[in-house]
């Protein structure tokens, strides 16, 4: 699963688009369609589709919280990608204080969000691919999978939960904290506004 | 004394199998009547004989069998400027989700429109084969651009028939793009050689050949379009280059957007 993400991710940056102007990217797509470019139009529409998912990702940003526990955001890591076709957008936000360090990535309109979807309904998948280190549980409804990463000693754990949010894939990563916290720290973010943003 | 152990070896050896023989003849004797009582008794009790090798199984009891309908009906592309007009809409009232899915349509409705483009520039007889219209297909998934797909079929009364699939798929492009690169790939050894490059109006090419499948030619476009020709008893590969060369590819190339 972490190979998988890891993979997306590197899609999602390798291919990610520079910011372009909504207004400029539609006008272009009527002008060239009126002229029978289609063509033209079909690359216009794809730029304003690029547009739409910048400025969700950069909503989704500010709906997140200024603070998680004692940790705060790390600005320079806060990201925005985009990027038509296999995956819409990648938002992603750091937060940290001292050791504490806490991640959220945010991947929308991917596809592969089935993956995760079909563990999280599926028992007997569910089991086969549990290797006693991830479990699911309930986020302010939401179904999602904790997972305790490798490497994680008795006194210092890393968590990850992924919460798929319709066709997109939430997930939040703290390092050096317990199940517990990391359910709670889940809890403080808005995560029905940002469904409702990126679906 | 020998003789006498031998004989009774023998006769022992044939008591044995007749045994087992008649045991045999019974067990199918006594199966046959069982059937045959069981038969007259459910007739009596007015339960239908079991039909094992009937289609009947495969149905739970008591859930109806479609036997047709309407199906789905045909709609129309969506209406690119429309579809427009409700993203800048949508996008204006902040409903980006909204913006997004009319953005896509749109999209979909130029690759449609595109991709019937692309077919009205095909030629409608090819090497004395005339088109098959029913068969033409124009497909576009939402993914923007990666998975339009164009396909027309030309046949004749014989079995000669010729399928031309035109796709901007970047997944399979990327596969032919790796044989074209990588020549040791491609170039056997064998005196019957079943598969090579070639080009195509200048353009780099996949030929193969297999008894069961005829010829089909791979024609990579560009960064992620290609033409893929399936020939069906094409006499020989001069035949089915001369096909190819036929079509106007720098066209096709150019309504794609390739360079």
């Amino acid at each position: 699963m972490k190979l998988f993400i890891t993979f997306i991710a590197v899609i999602a940056i390798t291919s990610a688009g520079v910011a372009q102007d909504f207004t400029k990217a539609i006008t272009t797509a009527k002008t060239a369609y009126s002229a029978g470019k289609l063509e033209d139009t079909h690359f216009a529409l794809q730029q304003a589709m690029q547009e739409v998912d910048l400025i969700v990702g950069k909503e989704v940003l500010k709906l997140l919280p200024p603070k998680i526990d004692v940790m705060e955001i790390n600005a320079k890591e806060d990201n925005v990608a985009s990027n038509v076709g296999f995956i819409g957008a990648t938002i992603h936000r750091a937060y940290d204080k001292g050791t504490r360090k806490a991640d959220i990535s945010i991947i929308s309109n991917s596809p592969l969000v089935a993956m995760t979807n079909m563990v999280l309904n599926t028992p007997l998948l569910g089991g086969m691919m549990s290797d006693g280190k991830s479990k699911t549980v309930k986020v302010q409804g939401y179904k999602a999978r904790l997972e305790k990463q490798p490497g994680s000693t008795n006194d210092k754990n890393s968590y990850d939960l992924q919460i798929p949010l319709g066709n997109a894939l939430f997930t939040f990563k703290v390092d050096d904290c317990t199940d517990t916290q990391i359910l709670q720290f889940a809890d403080t973010i808005p995560l029905q506004q940002i469904a409702k943003l990126i679906e | 004394m020998k003789k006498v152990l031998y004989t009774l070896c023998f006769l022992s050896a044939l008591m044995i199998s007749d045994t087992a023989a008649a045991q045999g003849f019974l067990k199918k004797l006594k199966d046959k009547v069982n059937k045959t009582v069981d038969n007259a008794v459910d007739k009596k009790a007015g339960i239908p004989p079991d039909n094992s090798s009937g289609n009947n199984r495969s149905n739970s009891p008591g859930s109806p069998t479609n036997k047709g309908g309407g199906g789905l009906s045909n709609t129309a592309p969506p209406d690119v400027k429309a579809q427009i007009a409700e993203a800048e809409t949508a996008h204006a009232a902040k409903n980006y989700s909204d913006a997004r899915y009319s953005l896509q349509q749109a999209l979909m409705g130029v690759e449609i429109q595109l991709g019937r483009q692309i077919l009205k520039s095909l030629p409608p007889s090819v090497d004395a084969l005339n088109v098959d219209t029913l068969q033409d297909v124009v497909m576009s998934t939402q993914w923007g651009w990666n998975n339009l797909s164009i396909h027309r079929v030309w046949k004749n009364t014989a079995d000669k028939q010729l399928t031309i699939t035109v796709g901007n798929a970047g997944m399979y492009a990327g596969l032919a793009a790796l044989y074209f690169s990588n020549a040791g790939m491609v170039e056997a050894n064998g005196a019957k050689q079943n598969f090579k490059q070639v080009r195509v109006k200048g353009n780099k090419a996949i030929i193969q050949y297999e008894d069961s499948k005829g010829y089909t030619l791979i024609v990579s476009l560009g960064q992620s379009s290609m033409i893929v020709w399936e020939c069906i008893n094409f006499a020989n590969e001069q035949e089915v280059m001369n096909t190819a060369n036929t079509f106007d590819i720098d066209k096709i190339k150019k309504m794609l957007g390739e360079q």
